[in-house]
């Protein structure tokens, strides 16, 4: 019993399924107050998932979580910050057009009563508001409007509202992911006060630079479950990317048959963003007939890399040639002219149209293609052409009048695959292409990929799963915290060298 | 998509289909039928379906172009004031020359002329609208709330807030005339319609409004043009308003400030009934039709029946509430 107590928090033997995945598997994570509790794995691995069953976001199958030894149950995030347990996530969830103070007591607002009415007490928030930041030696005005402080303070409020709540559990979800170094340093100032303070903090990050700096305990998860549990001086850079990736390659993948040209069909050089957070001096090459995988993990800016690329997002300097030809792609429509498809990440947001028909969400970048004479739409060809694609695809439809929201994800994404094909590119960028589909469809999403190399269209393709990386691409360039830190070719890529690669800076 | 349905109850099925898909529909032919009994078909006869359809031309033109505008998700208030202000300026340009009181009195105006003004002070106004929207990123519902009352002064300011009549009747035969027992108006509701409906289901450009409603990101990462094609969509709505301005103007055979007034209420509220959706993407160019259609059949009706005209605008508010209600039900996306 006496060893329980040392524990503030235990989530024991918690298992959870979705349909076709098991996402948690009998894991079990004790967190000593007082500590920071670093959560360490590949994306997918399951952590964001552990935290979903603690916060009752998700309904655990199985398991039962302890708070201070006693057995809790939270139905939502509110309900557990009222317990004490806060969750800081990664996308920032305030109202940046009001004040720090009231964006920290929103919903419980200190009133106090004149005459008839109950009304908001100004003064108390604001006193409250400012007893709470020299508590945690934090610098900021409770009448600073959110939206004009840094992304560290206004983490920090965050943090502050927390301990507002009397939080004995802080949960971080990369909290340094926006942050510049000096913001970073700021809010480890922070955490390390909290800590002090005896409150646990369980802090899930990719970097491993940082993790050994701030935590003293780490627990790797590694597809679904907990592989291990150590204090940190146990560890190191090698030990940890092993215990992220130690897993074996199963046949996933079909065999690829690359014949790579001597063409250089795209070329990015210094390529930069016009955000100064996002990516910076990217270059690299793309041949004809083949398959360039690009990984990194999350906030390396791989997406913003290609959707610049793609003409969706502005540059500041650098150079792109497609063919060996100096172009200047401003918006999408200039880089469907010049031979180049994108298949986004974010498929309900910027691929599907819910509503529209299979036949239309296909056709829509290619109609110039289909315009007789009098500029009017030659249906029949449309139709059949769109059919023809989806077929080879094997896209699965009652009938392509059907609205594409009805259909599964993977069905979704051939669709999307089949829209792009219509416009027959030399380089198809694929964003996370098996993003959320089942593994069968996953398969056959690879091996249209083959057909399309053997055919001499070159593909880029953003993973966040190192497998598939490992399984598809002929090289893999990496990409941390918007930098290029190496291209690896078919031979060199391992788990291991991309991760070392992806985790480098920090 | 059940397959252990048995043939027997697929039949319900397909009637509950059709009912769901073709509700606009139904429910004019089921109140036509209604209207038809309790007049004892009075309200059915030639003259008083003449009435209806010339009444209900000028707003066809309004609301195929609100329509094609609430498919790209967008809305447009203006519509009443720009057809008002068109009807004026038309108006103004057909007066008889001898008519003392007329705005350009003594001058004598080719009988092109107030067409192509009337047309042009349209397309004016649907550029600004177009503009505001597309390439100033303004919400459509303040950058026409925005022009609405621009359009409201210039037309006061135009007209010297008097009356201009005594239109030539060369002019008036415009909308006045008849084709055997088919009103000129029809005709032109037709073609105007067919144009649309070509323009939304055969060319590129309606696709790509279509897209623009349905999810104006993803229409962008598709190569689409999106603030090129909303200017567009206004600009043609605003030449519709004006060709709706012109027909006013010749069917009353006048123009004053107060013409136009409200059209947008009844045109937006004519393409919601019609299954236009105002979450976008949705809507076709025959449910315009028809909603249109049973509005003024709701009106027509009421008037036959002798409903008191105040009255009459309750129940329009109660039937756009009731339009808007079924469709978000129908079509509002899961967050």
């Amino acid at each position: 019993m006496s060893q329980q107590q040392d524990y503030i928090l235990e989530m024991h033997n918690i298992s959870k399924s979705f349909p076709g995945v098991k996402a948690l598997d009998n894991v079990t994570l004790k967190v000593r107050p007082g500590t920071v509790h670093a959560l360490m794995g590949e994306n997918g691995a399951g952590k964001s998932t552990l935290m979903k069953c603690l916060f009752g976001m998700y309904k655990k199958d199985e398991g039962e979580i302890l708070l201070k030894g006693e057995k809790v149950h939270f139905t939502s995030a509110k309900d557990a910050l009222e317990s004490g347990v806060s969750m800081i996530h990664q996308e920032l969830s305030n109202v940046p057009d009001r004040f720090v103070m009231e964006n920290l007591w929103l919903g419980r607002e200190p009133m106090h009563r004149m005459g008839p009415l109950q009304l908001v007490d100004h003064k108390k928030m604001f006193n409250d508001t400012v007893e709470l930041m020299k508590n945690l030696e934090m610098d900021i005005h409770p009448k600073s409007k959110m939206s004009e402080i840094s992304i560290s303070s206004q983490q920090g409020c965050e943090i502050a509202k927390a301990v507002s709540y009397n939080a004995s559990v802080v949960v971080m979800d990369e909290p340094t992911s926006s942050l510049t170094e000096k913001e970073v340093e700021h809010l480890f100032k922070i955490i390390n006060n909290l800590r002090d303070q005896g409150v646990a903090i369980i802090y899930i990050s990719h970097k491993m630079s940082e993790i050994f700096e701030i935590s003293d305990e780490i627990s790797v998860m590694r597809d679904g479950q907990l592989v291990a549990s150590k204090p940190a001086s146990e560890l190191d850079d090698d030990k940890l990317i092993n215990l992220m990736v130690g897993r074996d390659m199963t046949h996933r993948f079909p065999p690829v048959d690359f014949n790579i040209g001597e063409e250089t069909v795209l070329k990015v050089d210094q390529l930069t963003a016009a955000n100064p957070r996002s990516f910076k001096d990217i270059s690299f090459e793309l041949k004809k007939g083949e398959i360039l995988g690009i990984g990194g993990l999350v906030g390396a800016q791989r997406t913003e890399l290609v959707e610049a690329i793609f003409g969706m997002r502005g540059v500041a300097s650098g150079m792109i040639e497609v063919h060996g030809k100096h172009v200047n792609i401003s918006s999408p429509r200039e880089a469907i002219r010049h031979g180049i498809g994108l298949i986004t990440e974010d498929r309900r947001g910027t691929g599907i149209f819910p509503l529209l028909s299979i036949l239309d969400n296909t056709s829509i970048p290619s109609l110039d293609d289909y315009k007789k004479k009098s500029h009017l739409l030659n249906h029949k060809k449309i139709e059949s052409d769109s059919v023809q694609v989806n077929k080879q695809l094997r896209t699965k439809t009652p009938t392509y009048k059907t609205p594409i929201q009805n259909l599964s994800g993977g069905n979704q994404q051939k669709v999307i695959v089949a829209r792009w094909l219509m416009t027959s590119p030399d380089i198809l960028i694929m964003d996370e292409p098996t993003r959320g589909i089942d593994v069968g469809a996953k398969y056959e999403i690879y091996l249209i990929m083959t057909e399309l190399i053997k055919q001499g269209k070159s593909i880029i393709m953003v993973s966040s799963e190192m497998p598939e990386l490992l399984g598809m691409a002929s090289r893999v360039m990496v990409l941390c915290n918007g930098k290029k830190t190496g291209i690896l070719s078919r031979e060199e890529a391992s788990q291991e060298s991309i991760m070392r690669l992806a985790a480098q800076f920090s | 998509m059940d397959n252990t349905k048995t043939a027997g109850s697929n039949i319900p099925v397909k009637i509950k289909n059709f009912l769901s898909t073709h509700t606009s529909l139904v429910t004019f032919i089921a109140m036509l039928i209604f209207l038809g009994i309790i007049t004892n078909g009075n309200a059915l006869k030639l003259g008083s379906l003449q009435n209806l359809v010339v009444a209900e031309a000028v707003r066809a033109f309004g609301a195929l172009g609100v329509g094609m505008i609430i498919i790209t998700r967008g809305i447009d208030l203006s519509l009443g004031q720009v057809i008002g202000l068109s009807a004026c300026v038309s108006a103004s340009f057909a007066q008889t020359a001898d008519y003392g009181s007329a705005l350009y009195a003594g001058q004598e105006f080719a009988i092109w002329l107030p067409v192509i003004a009337g047309i042009a002070v349209g397309a004016a106004f649907g550029l600004f609208n177009g503009v505001l929207v597309a390439y100033g990123n303004l919400p459509p519902f303040i950058a026409t709330l925005g022009s609405m009352s621009i359009a409201t002064g210039l037309k006061l300011i135009y007209t010297r807030a008097s009356t201009l009549g005594s239109l030539k009747n060369e002019y008036k035969i415009i909308s006045q005339g008849f084709m055997g027992p088919i009103p000129y108006l029809l005709i032109y509701v037709v073609i105007a319609a067919i144009v649309i409906w070509v323009l939304m289901n055969h060319t590129k450009q309606g696709k790509s409004i279509y897209a623009i409603g349905g999810n104006a990101q993803a229409a962008k990462v598709s190569g689409i043009n999106v603030k090129a094609q909303l200017m567009r969509v206004y600009l043609y709505a605003g030449i519709l308003y004006g060709m709706a301005g012109v027909l006013m103007s010749a069917r009353l055979g006048l123009a004053n400030p107060l013409t136009g007034n409200n059209m947008e209420l009844d045109a937006i509220a004519a393409v919601t009934v019609g299954g236009i959706s105002h979450a976008g993407g949705v809507g076709t160019v025959g449910g315009m039709m028809i909603g249109l259609m049973t509005l003024g059949l709701i009106n027509f009706g009421m008037t036959f029946l002798g409903v008191n005209s105040y009255y009459q605008l309750l129940v329009k508010g109660g039937i756009i509430i009731l339009a808007v209600y079924m469709d978000m039900r129908k079509h509002a996306r899961k967050e």
